[in-house]
């Protein structure tokens, strides 16, 4: 410590001192950034441990910690169920999100063809429907199926068509210069190879952060699974746990909280593994191998 | 000589045909589950939100046909207006914060070198949190009077506004909240900053460019595609905001829940009342799916004009900055 | 043009055709009579759905549960957390419960005009079911246009609550009659500050907040929402009265400093409600209050009385609200689930059981008068409003709750001092409340 003060001290080293002062400044920075973003989610974990007498009142600071919600929470609803069932629709609608969205966005992003601007703007412009409209012909479609109380009107689409994702990766691949694109080319790689060897290594972070959205905005659904699947309980998902805790003329803020939380939880382990794909790199080894 | 040139010429224009053959196989194998899927499940809803938006339709009885009725209403529905005008403080807001907000925050994160991990999980923590959560948090945190915020300004002798009760701060508080969940954002150009090739970056530290002139003149320009997803994304994330406002309003009326489904929509007078709220409202609450569908319909084609404008702007603005 | 016509009203069949197949394909049996009741040892399931979750959904399948006395090979399934949106979804996707339950009284016109809950008169009249056992009020708020298409599942009445501490401290001795007492009495029970800033109001007039809805108050002023010809009617004496009150009182605080207080108060359902902690000492609510009162503020020494009137001879006015039930366009298996309806509307212990489980108002006359109903003073009160000839149901429109969001809409602005004219201002919410009437086409 005293030798970075010495280093940053000396006159003679305008440079390390600069990089010091750097240093510093940044790191207080993205503490200061840390500790906003961290604060608001510190009171739902305060909330979470009052006693219902004391939640969403202006006192802040548990008066008592009550660590027995968290059990309370699993007795009130069978989390463990609707985790299963959260899980599922992540991942599954995730895994289709890659199979459907990368190919579209390549295409989007790297192949030179006639109508690829027009289509682009098609998917935006999927985009900009209001869901709360979407949703009365697409019900009544998954209706007539007979497909409604499960979870596949959740989770098909995402094998086909996610506009969200398509233009977040196509944005990401349009970051590679296309000067690697053109090489693998020379090299007699045929466009799926180009894909799935230049293209795909190179976006690595892009798709990772893009699959981790699709996870988690699926994850913190609430009301996809309720229209859907909320009158099967075998089929409910976590975020409807939700729910379980408001009644007629109250509401249980403590439990609600609670429950918010054990729901964030997963998501938050998860990311802070993901995060690693994002980390400076890795996308240029992936071109090296 | 000529011969084999010929031959030459002759053999590439066969190879040609398969070739250009092949690639558009390419685009269509590539694009067709994608085209499938954007046929039933945009194309379908579209056709039938414009065919609704010409009728009244109660959801339960069959359309029946009204011609222009629920377009001409929306000139005197003075309620219709309001939203509008919410709406667009979002988008102008909301667009320009965002991307500013998280462009700031990801180039600050980019260049720490320990607690890397820890200060990026604490950015994205917001994004987790259930949106009617995330929203009472706030609404708690800027309580009048006695909350934290308006404490704080207290020591400073200051006192705060009524925040989420005054219909001039309402809508700068959900704007807060919004930015608070823009972790997401945040996190996607991040990973675009990341993924600048670090050859540019040192062939720029070798013409002697300082950081701001590195950022200013490499960073931004190879990440300006992930910058024009966070304009776009949070154009139409403004353009939908639904339950930040609903609970906000609710919250802020006394009648907080924690569904968001309920409460005094747009309060306080009717200032988070935004678009997609009195769409809705109209649509399920006054059973009037007619309206609702010709004011989604509204929505699309003026939302899709600007962007359609903004993304062609975007282009031509960076292809004049490659051919410079 | 008349081809064209018929070309745009091909598209919208076959663009809602999967609608209009769906929603027809279920056992509509109504067209031809009621359907008939299962016998009484036929094995059959019926689903139910409700909004209710937690303790509360308990106590109601409890008491779904109490039909299998009668029919004991019967099976219920009661899914809880299922909204009004939820329940038109499943009617149009076709797979609707046998028994939708509804907290939102304001959707009778709807569920009614348009079919989502099928009629009940049939069944009535088949069954010679007394309807007079329930009170008109709240047959009034189950009904449109003398379509009976829903039957009442408890209720809630609203009354004055006051607190006898902060009264007795002003030289009070009983709560307030008429609205005039109520003036005086909020004025001499708010306490200021010495800044100015309100420390207690005694009775807090603004629009929206907690139980203050146009609907609640609108009765104590003998003010009605819709003419004889169906019109809406808000340009009267009346309604004047009741905002010209509110104005009254908010001008006595300062508009400034009232929203300030205001702002600064506790969540409708929390601990931290104002009255809870003795911030108002005077407030409207309903029966409900009085349960969390007791376990969230039991040292409260608190009453409870009819809501006070603009006239004298008005006293002991009440207002009525509640949840209702009915059965879903499409429901699979009709015959029973009103069996299953008319068991919970009218079966006096069953009904007795859920009021004390979740401490609602029975909405028959029997079980009122049922030595087992749970009644402790306060909830006395509510009681007697809900047997009084005085008692008056929420007003019902085709619009949902569309001409409440327009009153209170000008309630909050005519507060706020930006209304000039308040007849004139009240006449063009008339207006509008008609034009949203005229469009629903009903």
């Amino acid at each position: 410590m005293t030798a970075v003060l010495d280093r940053a001290a000396t006159p003679r080293r305008p440079v390390r001192r600069r990089a010091a002062l750097e240093w510093v400044a940044v790191h207080s920075l993205g503490l200061a950034l840390g500790l906003m973003f961290a604060l608001p989610v510190v009171f739902v974990l305060l909330t979470a441990v009052m006693s219902d007498e004391q939640a969403f009142s202006e006192d802040l600071w548990p008066r008592e910690w009550h660590w027995g919600n968290f059990a309370e929470v699993f007795e009130t609803a069978p989390l463990l169920t609707y985790l299963g069932n959260s899980l599922l629709y992540s991942l599954l609608a995730t895994a289709g999100m890659l199979l459907s969205s990368i190919p579209a966005a390549y295409a989007l992003a790297k192949l030179r063809w006639r109508g690829r601007e027009a289509v682009f703007l098609l998917v935006v412009a999927a985009m900009m429907l209001p869901p709360q409209v979407t949703a009365v012909p697409l019900y009544d479609a998954w209706s007539s199926l007979g497909l409604t109380g499960s979870l596949w009107p959740l989770v098909a689409p995402y094998f086909l068509f996610d506009a969200f994702s398509i233009f977040l990766l196509r944005q990401f691949m349009l970051t590679i210069p296309q000067s690697y694109v053109d090489a693998a080319r020379v090299d007699g790689c045929s466009e799926v190879q180009t894909l799935l060897r230049v293209v795909a290594p190179m976006a690595r972070p892009g798709i990772a952060a893009t699959a981790l959205f699709c996870f988690l905005y699926t994850w913190n659904d609430y009301f996809g699974p309720l229209l859907y699947t909320s009158e099967v309980p075998e089929e409910w998902t976590l975020s409807l746990a939700l729910s379980s805790f408001k009644g007629m003329h109250q509401v249980e803020w403590n439990l609600s909280m609670a429950v918010t939380l054990l729901i964030m939880l997963p998501a938050i382990v998860l990311f802070a593994f993901a995060q690693r794909s994002f980390v400076r790199g890795i996308t240029f080894t992936g071109v090296k191998g | 000589m000529t011969a084999t040139l010929e031959r030459a010429a002759a053999s590439r224009a066969a190879r040609g045909r398969p070739r250009r053959t092949r690639h558009r196989l390419a685009v269509l194998g590539f694009l067709a589950p994608a085209g499938l899927g954007f046929v039933l499940f945009f194309g379908y809803p579209l056709v039938a939100t414009v065919v609704f938006s010409f009728t009244r339709y109660d959801l339960i009885n069959p359309p029946e046909w009204t011609g222009l009725a629920n377009y001409a209403y929306m000139f005197g529905d003075e309620l219709f207006w309001t939203s509008v005008r919410n709406t667009l403080w979002f988008v102008v807001v909301l667009t320009a914060g965002r991307v500013v907000f998280a462009l700031g925050v990801a180039s600050v994160v980019a260049r720490l070198r320990s607690g890397v991990g820890l200060v990026r999980t604490l950015c994205y923590l917001p994004s987790l949190t259930p949106p009617v959560a995330a929203t009472l948090v706030f609404f708690l945190l800027f309580r009048p009077n006695e909350g934290p915020v308006d404490s704080l300004l207290g020591w400073f002798g200051v006192e705060g506004p009524l925040w989420f009760s005054d219909p001039a701060w309402a809508k700068p508080g959900i704007a807060a909240v919004v930015l608070w969940v823009s972790g997401d954002l945040m996190i996607i150009i991040l990973a675009a900053i990341l993924d600048v090739p670090r050859d540019q970056q040192e062939a720029a530290a070798l013409d002697g460019a300082g950081p701001v002139r590195r950022w200013w003149h490499v960073t931004l320009p190879a990440i300006s595609p992930v910058l024009l997803f966070g304009v776009v994304n949070s154009a139409i994330l403004a353009l939908q905001l639904f339950t930040q406002a609903v609970v906000a309003g609710s919250a802020a009326s006394g009648s907080a829940n924690v569904t968001g489904s309920t409460g005094d929509l747009g309060f306080p007078g009717n200032s988070t009342l935004t678009y997609p709220v009195w769409l809705f409202t109209q649509g399920f609450r006054y059973f009037d799916m007619g309206y609702a569908a010709a004011m989604a319909t509204v929505l699309f084609v003026v939302s899709f004009s600007i962007t359609a404008v903004l993304v062609q702007r975007m282009r031509r603005a960076s292809h004049q900055e490659e051919g410079a | 043009m008349r081809k064209l016509h018929r070309a745009t009203s091909l598209l919208v069949a076959a663009a809602v055709s999967l609608t209009a197949c769906a929603a027809g394909s279920g056992g509509d049996t109504t067209a031809g009579g009621p359907a008939a009741a299962p016998g009484a040892d036929e094995a059959f399931t019926l689903t139910v759905w409700s909004n209710y979750s937690g303790r509360e959904l308990a106590e109601v399948t409890k008491a779904l549960e109490s039909f299998k006395a009668k029919y004991p090979n019967a099976e219920i399934e009661h899914e809880g957390s299922q909204d009004d949106d939820k329940i038109t979804a499943g009617i149009r996707g076709g797979n609707p419960p046998d028994v939708a339950m509804s907290w939102a009284t304001d959707n009778i016109g709807q569920f009614c005009s348009s079919g989502t809950f099928q009629p009940l008169q049939p069944y009535v009249d088949r069954d010679r079911v007394d309807l007079g056992q329930i009170h008109d009020a709240v047959r009034s708020y189950t009904e449109y246009k003398g379509n009976r298409c829903a039957m009442p599942l408890l209720s809630d009445v609203y009354g004055l609550y006051y607190n006898e501490d902060m009264l007795a401290e002003a030289g009070l001795t009983g709560p307030p009659r008429t609205t005039a007492e109520l003036l005086d009495h909020a004025k001499r029970t708010t306490k200021r500050a010495a800044d100015g800033s309100i420390e207690v109001a005694g009775f807090l007039p603004t629009m929206p907040f907690y139980a203050n809805n146009p609907q609640n108050w609108a009765p104590h002023f003998g003010a009605a929402w819709a003419g004889p010809d169906g019109k809406s009617s808000l340009a009267t004496p009346e309604w004047a009265e009741m905002l010209r009150f509110q104005k009254e009182l908010v001008d006595f605080y300062g508009y400034e400093d009232l929203e300030r207080f205001r702002a600064g108060l506790g969540q409708q359902y929390s601990p931290d409600h104002a009255f809870h902690q003795r911030k108002i000492a005077m407030m409207i609510d309903g029966e409900y209050r009085t349960a969390f009162l007791d376990d969230q503020a039991p040292d409260l020494a608190y009453g409870t009385a009819p809501f006070p009137t603009s006239k004298p001879e008005m006293h002991g006015t009440g207002f009525t609200t509640g949840s209702i039930m009915g059965i879903p366009k499409g429901a699979k298996n009709p015959g029973a689930a009103w069996e299953l309806i008319k068991h919970l509307s009218f079966n006096t212990d069953a009904i007795v059981d859920l009021a004390n489980g979740i401490k609602n108002i029975p909405t028959t006359k029997a079980a009122l008068d049922d030595p087992r109903l749970e009644v402790d003073e306060d909830f006395r009160t509510f009681v007697d409003l809900a047997r009084s000839d005085k008692l008056r149901g929420n007003p019902v429109t085709p619009i949902g709750n569309a001409h409440i969001k327009a009153v209170g809409d000008f309630a909050s602005s005519w507060q706020s001092g930006a209304v000039p004219d308040l007849l004139a201002g009240l006449a063009e919410v008339d207006r509008r409340i008609d034009e949203q009437i005229a469009k629903s086409g009903k």
